[in-house]
């Protein structure tokens, strides 16, 4: 049976050394993320967010404390077994990171042919997801053809090409304006619903408080306000 | 891995290829010559190769007798030689068909035979050594035993000439080794320099890549398959190259090679040769994509 907590994080440190100077990200940070959540992440630039996603993708280790992805222990994980971790994982950035020479379809064609996918699923899926994001008549632009709203739903689209289990998204509204904000957060809601946890993020308050789902605040590395238990409910 | 995997990722060596641009087209033109190389040095040793065993095979030694013993004594002698380990073909040669022989050289100037007062040629055993004994060390061997018998005033013949030949050969077969080497490393270096270039131009692909869980066999297969890619078309062309230069030359230079090293024929590869001498060249080209797996961990 699959565990009800999809995130678990006990007393997570996370020192960076940079020669002689240590800057501490995060500090004995505790958390519980249910299955199905939408938990928003807010904090100011240097709270701590995208070090906290990037260990949940095994990008990072910690540098001390215990941290479970799906039941995953990610932290002594194999290096082998990290491409397994990162199969159920979606993430988006702020920037969408798209591929300049490929077309949208392409880019996002591109995640499930390289996981191996038959080719008739890989259209299919691609062109589903498409139009799920509402780009589908602009399937075959390149990302330069696209507005920046555009990309990130583009980019958005990739990430849930592979129906992951958990969508990390790293302020993906961060250069899009309130209404180009709203479209992307609606997506990530439908995505919530159709079953995937979701963690977004964020600098922005007010967007955290139009979630309306379950709030972490995050500062100077420490986890500050929590609104929800974590108990997968 | 799935048929829809393998199509992917040769459409993605295809697509590396097309990003090498002319590094990655002197990696193909380097790996040709290098084949060319390689391949023109092994088809002038497989021709001399195939001469010099012929020519061993006709290497005769010249047993010459004491004293001409009588018929009945001739024939024991023989099947003494026979007995000799090393020994293959024995043929006696009398004093009378000795004579006959120089008569027949002499042609015109045969009468000249028929002056002298009496037949100062001996008898002799023309002794053909089996294949084992065709080597330098074989025949200095059967040489010295032909030599110890007591019937025997004289031994001549031995294939120091083939000898010398098979050396040359061995010296040509090192200086094609060597320069043969040398295109291939150059090669090989060129098709990993292509390669990094690619993984260089590719560092955001690999990165998403490895975002969404691909093995880490999904990231650098292509970069082998596309060095695998440059080497095939590089030995094809060098195989068609050879082909070519084979059909017009060998027309003027087999009656030059017949007439002066008595080759008896010169042939091209045959198709097995031609199928190792392309697959060399992919595996050298997959070596040099290979070699270039490192940068992706860094990339």
């Amino acid at each position: 049976m699959a565990p009800s907590l999809m995130i678990q994080l006990h007393h997570v440190w996370k020192v960076y050394e940079v020669g002689p100077i240590k800057v501490t990200a995060l500090t004995d940070v505790s958390l519980k993320v249910g299955r199905g959540e939408f938990v928003c992440l807010v904090g100011p630039s240097g709270a701590g967010k995208t070090t906290l996603l990037r260990l949940l993708y095994r990008d990072e280790l910690p540098t001390e404390g215990e941290l479970l992805v799906d039941g995953h222990e990610v932290a002594t994980l194999r290096r082998s077994k990290i491409p397994e971790l990162r199969r159920m994982i979606g993430v988006v950035f702020q920037d969408a990171r798209l591929l300049p020479s490929r077309t949208v379809f392409e880019n996002v064609a591109f995640i499930l042919q390289v996981l191996g996918a038959p080719r008739k699923l890989i259209a299919e899926r691609a062109f589903e997801c498409l139009k799920a994001v509402g780009l589908a008549a602009k399937a075959h632009a390149f990302p330069a053809q696209l507005s920046q709203g555009e990309q990130q739903r583009v980019a958005l689209a990739r990430a849930l090409v592979k129906e992951p289990l958990l969508l990390l998204a790293d302020e993906p509204t961060g250069n899009l304006d309130e209404r180009m904000a709203g479209e992307i957060l609606e997506l990530l809601r439908a995505a919530h619903q159709r079953g995937t946890t979701v963690l977004l993020a964020t600098h922005r308050v007010s967007l955290g408080a139009s979630v309306g789902e379950r709030r972490i605040t995050l500062h100077a590395g420490q986890i500050v306000a929590d609104s929800g238990s974590g108990d997968g409910t | 891995m799935g048929r829809s995997s393998l199509v992917f990722l040769a459409t993605e060596a295809a697509r590396n290829f097309r990003r090498t641009g002319w590094v990655g087209l002197s990696a193909v033109v380097l790996i040709a010559l290098s084949m060319m190389a390689l391949g023109a040095f092994g088809l002038l040793s497989m021709n001399m190769g195939r001469a010099i065993t012929q020519w061993r095979e006709r290497v005769k030694i010249v047993v010459y007798l004491r004293e001409e013993p009588p018929p009945s004594a001739a024939e024991r002698l023989m099947e003494r030689f026979r007995q000799i380990e090393g020994v293959g073909r024995v043929r006696y040669v009398s004093k009378y068909e000795a004579l006959s022989r120089l008569r027949a050289q002499l042609g015109d100037q045969s009468d000249l035979v028929d002056r002298l007062p009496t037949n100062p040629l001996p008898a002799s055993v023309e002794v053909g050594p089996t294949s084992e004994m065709t080597t330098p060390e074989g025949n200095r061997v059967l040489v010295e035993k032909l030599a110890a018998l007591p019937e025997v005033e004289e031994v001549q013949g031995s294939s120091e000439w083939v000898d010398r030949l098979a050396q040359f050969r061995r010296l040509l077969m090192g200086i094609g080794v060597g320069v043969g080497t040398l295109l291939v490393l150059a090669a090989t270096l060129t098709v990993t320099v292509s390669t990094i270039l690619v993984i260089h131009s590719r560092r955001q692909e690999m990165e998403i890549m490895r975002l969404v869980g691909a093995p880490e066999s999904a990231v650098w297969a292509p970069l082998v398959l596309q060095g695998l890619f440059q080497g095939l078309v590089g030995a094809l062309s060098a195989v068609a190259l050879l082909a070519i230069g084979y059909r017009f030359l060998s027309p003027r230079l087999i009656p030059f090679f017949t007439e002066t090293l008595g080759f008896p024929q010169v042939s091209f590869f045959s198709w097995l040769e031609i199928l190792v001498l392309i697959g060399s060249g992919g595996l050298l080209g997959a070596v040099g994509g290979f070699l270039a797996r490192g940068r992706v961990s860094a990339a």
